[in-house]
C-alpha cells in the first residue's frame, strides 16, 4: 500500500509536466493562427506599483544607482563617459533583454520577484555580464530590487508608461511551455545551415566571433556596437549567470534586442528553427578538451583561471602549423585580461578580455601559441610616430567628464589605428630573487630586476626587449633577435593565432643579465600584454593579466618508479608483523 | 518522536543526496548558491541541517534494526567533514588548510570514539574483527587488506612523486604596517595627526559625530538614512563632498572595486591579487582614514614587500587626483559601506 501510493506520488508531477509540455506546443501553434509569432501568447500589463514602493526605491536609486546612470536617469551619471557600453538611458523605456515581443516594454510586477515573470527584476539580480552592471542579489535585497525598479519604472522611464493599455501591449514567449530540443548532431548541423540562411553571419561573422559587420552598427543613441561574440557566452548580457544555458540564447533570439540592430527572429523562424541555432550557437561557446562547459567562478561569472601554464617536452623540432597534433593535444590556459588601469594612459575599456595560450618546449626553444578573439585586423597605415621601444608614447586617456559626444562609447572605432599585438613579459634574473617576490608585473622594477620582453606586432615584427621600469624605455636587445622566430601568424574570422619561439636561454654563451631562464620544473613568473589596434591601444593603454607561471613539465625521473615499490613491500612487511603480534598474543592468552 | 527523527533522516538523506550529487557532477553545484552576504548564516544552517540529519537516519537506522556501527559512524563522519569543506565551501579553501580542519575533526572524532572503555572497544572491534579473521567474510576481507592497502599506499607514494604543476602557495599581507608619514604632491603628512578635510558638518568644521551620523545604515542593502542624500541640491559640507568623493570613484576605482565596493569589478576578474572589498568589515572597518589615504596615494607600487608591490595593480593614485579628490573619495567609501573609520584613541 505504502509502496503504491509513493510510487503515484511519483508519477504525478511527471504526468503533470508532461501536459504542461502538451499544452504548451498547442497553444504556441494556436496562437501562430492569431498572427502571433510562434511560441509567444498574449499577455496582460502588471498594476502599477505604489506609492510606497516607488518612495522607497528612490532612497535604493540614489544609494546605489545614480553613480551611473544620472539623476534623470538619461545614463549620464558620473561614471557614463568612461564606460563602453554605456549605462542604460531609462527615459525611453528601451530595456534589451526581455521574454516581450521586439519593441515591447520588459515583464516587470513590483510583486513577483519570479525571474521568469519579470525581465527587469532578473536584469537586476543577475546583472549584465560584459558590461559595468553587477549582479545585485546579495546585495539588495528581493525587496529593495522590486523598490528601485519601480522607481526607475514609473519616474525615470518618460517616454512610455508600464500601466497605459492604450499605447502599450504584452506579447510573451511562452519559454517554461517550449520544451528544448537536445543538440543532437542533426540539430546542430541544420543550426549551421540556418545561421546563414538567416543571415546571423553577416553581423556576428562567419565562425561566430562577431567580426562581421562591426564597424556600421549603432545603437539607438548613435554609439557603435559589437556583434556578440559567440564563443564567450559567458559575456552574453542575457546570460543571467547560466552561460551555457541554451534557453538564454533562444529567448535572445526570439525576442531580439531592443535598441541595438539586434531584431526579434520570431516572425521569420519556427520555433524548432529556433532551437536548433539555439543550440548551434551554445556549442560554440569555449569548452575544455573533453567537450565540455569550462567551469565558471562564481564569484566574477568568468570561466576559472589556473595560472599554472605546462610547457610540454617535444623531441626534436616545434610545430609551427597550429593544426599539428602536437599543438591540438595541447593543454591549453584561459588567460584573463584586464585594462592596464595603473598609469597613464589608462585603458578604461579593453577590447581584448582573455587570451588562450599553449606552450611546448625541446632541448633547445620554448614555443608559445596566443589565440585571441579581436573583431579586426589592426596594421597601422604608414610608419608609427614612435620607435619601438619608447614606452612613454603619445596616447591619451579618456577625460572623465565629456559629455556624451566626447565618452569613450561615442569615439569607439574612431580611434587612429594602431598595431594589434601581443607580447610575452617574464622575469630575468627571477633565481635572485627568494619567492614569492618578483620584479613589478609591468615592465620590470629597475635596472636590478628587469623583465625580459618578446613583443609581436600585426606589422609582422617581433621584437626582444629589457623592460626597467614602466615609465623607462625599453632597451632593445639587437643580438637576441636573431634567436627567437615567427612561427605563425594569421587573422581569420575574428582569431588571431600567434606562434613565436624563443630560446630556453640555458646556454652559457647567452646574456644571463637580460634574458630569462627557462629552467625545467621551476615556475617562471609570466605576465601577458595584448593591444587591440582599432581601440587605439599603443604604450601602456593595452591589455594587461596577472602573474601565471610557465613551467617546463619534466620528465618522470626513474625514482617515481622504485620508491612505491619499496614503500609497498615495507607496508606488506609492516602488515605481517601486527598480524603476527596479534596472532602470539591470542595464543598466549588462549593457553 | 519517530515522526520528528523521520523527518530528520529525510532531510538527511536528501542532504547527502545533493552533496554527492555535486560531488560526482550530475547536480550542478549550484543549486542551492551560496550568495555572498548570507553565506556563513548559510553554512551554519546547512551544518545544522546535516546534524539534523545525521541524528534521524542514525534513530532510524536503530529503530528498524539496523544500526550503524560506531565504527562506520565516526569513519563517515570524519569524510562528511572533508567532502564538505572541499566540494561545497566557496571560495576553495586552500589544500593546507583543509588538511588543518581535517587533523582537528579527526582528533574529534577521535576524542568521541573514546569517550568510555566501552565506546573504545565497540569503535575498535570491527578492526580486531578482521585482525583475528575468525568469520569467512572476514577472512576474505584480511587478504583483501594485505593486498589493497600495499597498492593503495605505493600509488599514492607514486602519484605524489611523479612531476606536477601546482600554483605555488604566496601569502600575502594585506595591511601592512605604515609609514610614519607620507609625502604627496610635496606636502608631507603625517599619519597619526592628519584628518580627512572634509569630513565636515554643514557650517565647515571638523566634526566626526556629524558624519557618523550620515553614513548608510548598516544591514542588508546599506541604503542611505532617508534624510541624508548626498544628490540633494542643498546638501552642504560632509555630504556634499560624499556625492563628489562619489563622483571621483565611479569614475576611477569602480573598475576594480566595483559598483558596490565589494571588489567586483570590471576588470577584477583579471587580477592577482583581487581588489579589496570595502564592505568586508576585515579592510576599511579595521583601518584609520590617515592609512587608507596613504594606501590610495602610493598604490601597488608603494608597498612593503609583504604586501606584494609587483603584483599589485593598484594605481598610485597621486598620479591620477588631487589631494582634495583622494580626501574626497576615502570620505565616499566610509559613507557608502557605512563602517566608521577607527581613530587613534
Amino acid at each position: 500500500m505504502k509502496n503504491s501510493f509513493s510510487l503515484k506520488a511519483g508519477v504525478l508531477p511527471f504526468a503533470a509536466f508532461g501536459m504542461i509540455l502538451l499544452s504548451g506546443n498547442a497553444g504556441g501553434l494556436a496562437f501562430a493562427a492569431d498572427s502571433l509569432p510562434a511560441g509567444f501568447k498574449a499577455g496582460a500589463l502588471s498594476p502599477a506599483p505604489s506609492a510606497d514602493m516607488i518612495e522607497a526605491g528612490k532612497r535604493v536609486y540614489f544609494t546605489k544607482c545614480v553613480w551611473c546612470h544620472g539623476v534623470d536617469g538619461a545614463g549620464d551619471g558620473p561614471g557614463a563617459d568612461r564606460l563602453w557600453p554605456r549605462p542604460r538611458n531609462f527615459n525611453q523605456g528601451t530595456f534589451k533583454i526581455r521574454h516581450t515581443a521586439s519593441g515591447e516594454l520588459p515583464l516587470f510586477d513590483a510583486k513577483k520577484p519570479v525571474e521568469a515573470q519579470n525581465d527587469l527584476f532578473a536584469t537586476v539580480t543577475h546583472g549584465l555580464p560584459g558590461s559595468a552592471m553587477p549582479p545585485w542579489e546579495g546585495i539588495l535585497t528581493e525587496e529593495q530590487r522590486l523598490q528601485v525598479l519601480s522607481f526607475v519604472t514609473t519616474q525615470l522611464v518618460k517616454d512610455r508608461n508600464f500601466t497605459d493599455t492604450k499605447s502599450e501591449s504584452q506579447t510573451v514567449l511562452q519559454l517554461a511551455d517550449l520544451a528544448p530540443i537536445a543538440a543532437s548532431e542533426e540539430s546542430l548541423k541544420k543550426g549551421a545551415e540556418l545561421i546563414v540562411e538567416k543571415k546571423c553571419v553577416e553581423c556576428h561573422g562567419m565562425e561566430g566571433r562577431g567580426d562581421g559587420n562591426a564597424f556600421n552598427l549603432k545603437d539607438d543613441w548613435g554609439f557603435s556596437i559589437q556583434p556578440a561574440n559567440w564563443h564567450k557566452c559567458w559575456n552574453f548580457r542575457g546570460s543571467r549567470q547560466d552561460p551555457y544555458n541554451v534557453k538564454n540564447i533562444f529567448r535572445t533570439f526570439s525576442t531580439g534586442v531592443n535598441g541595438t540592430p539586434m531584431p526579434s527572429f520570431a516572425d521569420n523562424t519556427t520555433v524548432e528553427e529556433r532551437w536548433h541555432i539555439a543550440n548551434f550557437v551554445n556549442s560554440l561557446c569555449e569548452r575544455d578538451g573533453e567537450g565540455k562547459p569550462l567551469p565558471i567562478d562564481p564569484q566574477a561569472d568568468k570561466p576559472k583561471i589556473n595560472f599554472v601554464l605546462p610547457s610540454g617536452k617535444v623531441d626534436g623540432e616545434i610545430p609551427a602549423d597550429p593544426e599539428n597534433e602536437l599543438w591540438t593535444k595541447r593543454v591549453r590556459r584561459y588567460v584573463a585580461m584586464g585594462g592596464q588601469i595603473t598609469h597613464k594612459p589608462r585603458n578604461f575599456v579593453n577590447r581584448i578580455d582573455d587570451l588562450w595560450v599553449k606552450s611546448l618546449y625541446n632541448d633547445k626553444y620554448v614555443v608559445f601559441m596566443f589565440q585571441w578573439d579581436d573583431r579586426t585586423k589592426s596594421v597601422a597605415e604608414g610608419k608609427l610616430p614612435w620607435a619601438p621601444t619608447e614606452v612613454n608614447v603619445d596616447v591619451k586617456e579618456q577625460d572623465p567628464k565629456t559629455g556624451e559626444e566626447g565618452s569613450i562609447a561615442a569615439r569607439q572605432n574612431n580611434y587612429t589605428v594602431y598595431n594589434d599585438a601581443v607580447a610575452i613579459e617574464t622575469a630575468i634574473k627571477w633565481k635572485e630573487l627568494p619567492a614569492p617576490i618578483k620584479p613589478r608585473y609591468l615592465f620590470g622594477s629597475n635596472e636590478q630586476f628587469p623583465m625580459d620582453i618578446v613583443k609581436w606586432e600585426a606589422n609582422g615584427s617581433l621584437h626582444a626587449f629589457k623592460g626597467t621600469g614602466w615609465d623607462k624605455d625599453f632597451e632593445e636587445r639587437f643580438d637576441y633577435e636573431e634567436n627567437i622566430k615567427l612561427l605563425h601568424s594569421e587573422w581569420k574570422n575574428g582569431r588571431w593565432t600567434v606562434i613565436i619561439q624563443r630560446p630556453l636561454g640555458d646556454k652559457k654563451e647567452q646574456d644571463y643579465d637580460s634574458d630569462t631562464f627557462f629552467e625545467m620544473g621551476q615556475y617562471i613568473p609570466t605576465v601577458f600584454f595584448a593591444w587591440d589596434g582599432h581601440n587605439g591601444d599603443a604604450g601602456r593603454k593595452m591589455a594587461v593579466s596577472a602573474f601565471y607561471y610557465t613551467f617546463l613539465e619534466p620528465p618522470t625521473p626513474q625514482e617515481a618508479y622504485i620508491y612505491p615499490i619499496v614503500i609497498a613491500a615495507g607496508v606488506v612487511l609492516l602488515e605481517g608483523w601486527v598480524l603476527t603480534r596479534r596472532s602470539n598474543k591470542r595464543k598466549a592468552k588462549g593457553l | 518522536m519517530k515522526a520528528i527523527m523521520s523527518l530528520g533522516a529525510l532531510i538527511g538523506v536528501v542532504g547527502l543526496l545533493l552533496l554527492a550529487g555535486m560531488i560526482v557532477g550530475i547536480v550542478p553545484s549550484d543549486t542551492v548558491r551560496l550568495i555572498e552576504g548570507y553565506m556563513p548564516v548559510q553554512v551554519i544552517a546547512e551544518l545544522t541541517l546535516f546534524v539534523a540529519g545525521f541524528t534521524g537516519i542514525s534513530y532510524m537506522m536503530s529503530a528498524m534494526g539496523m544500526a550503524f556501527p560506531r565504527f562506520w559512524q565516526g569513519i563517515s563522519c570524519w569524510a562528511f567533514v572533508l567532502l564538505y569543506l572541499k566540494f561545497r565551501v566557496y571560495p576553495p579553501i586552500p589544500f593546507s588548510v583543509r588538511a588543518m580542519y581535517g587533523t582537528v575533526s579527526l582528533v574529534a572524532v577521535f576524542m568521541w570514539v573514546s569517550a568510555s572503555e566501552e565506546d573504545w572497544k565497540k569503535f575498535k572491534q570491527p578492526i580486531m574483527n578482521v585482525m583475528d579473521a575468525k568469520t569467512g567474510g572476514n577472512r576474505l576481507l584480511r587478504y583483501a587488506y594485505l593486498i589493497i592497502l600495499p597498492i593503495l599506499i605505493g600509488g599514492f607514494s607514486y602519484n605524489a612523486m611523479i612531476p606536477k604543476s601546482e600554483e605555488p602557495i604566496e601569502l600575502r599581507t594585506v595591511h601592512p604596517a605604515p609609514p610614519a608619514s607620507t609625502k604627496v604632491h610635496g606636502k608631507t603628512y603625517t599619519l597619526q595627526t592628519s584628518q580627512n578635510p572634509y569630513r565636515v558638518n554643514p557650517e565647515g568644521k571638523y566634526d566626526q559625530e556629524y558624519s557618523n551620523a550620515n553614513i548608510v545604515e548598516q544591514g542588508m542593502g546599506r541604503l542611505m538614512k532617508p534624510n541624508a542624500n548626498p544628490w540633494d541640491k542643498d546638501a552642504q559640507g560632509y555630504l556634499k563632498y560624499v556625492r563628489e568623493g562619489g563622483e571621483i570613484f565611479f569614475q576611477n576605482c569602480h573598475f576594480c572595486h566595483g559598483d558596490n565596493l565589494n571588489g567586483r569589478g570590471l576588470h577584477a576578474f583579471a587580477f592577482n591579487p583581487i581588489p579589496a572589498n570595502f564592505t568586508d568589515p576585515g579592510t576599511i572597518a579595521q583601518l584609520q582614514e590617515t592609512f587608507i589615504f596613504w594606501r590610495v596615494s602610493k598604490g601597488g607600487i608603494g608597498l612593503p614587500n609583504e604586501g606584494f608591490p609587483w603584483a599589485s595593480v593598484m594605481p598610485p593614485w597621486e598620479q591620477h587626483l588631487t589631494v582634495d579628490e583622494i580626501w574626497k573619495v576615502v570620505l565616499f567609501e566610509y559613507w557608502h559601506t557605512g563602517y566608521y573609520p577607527r581613530t587613534w584613541d
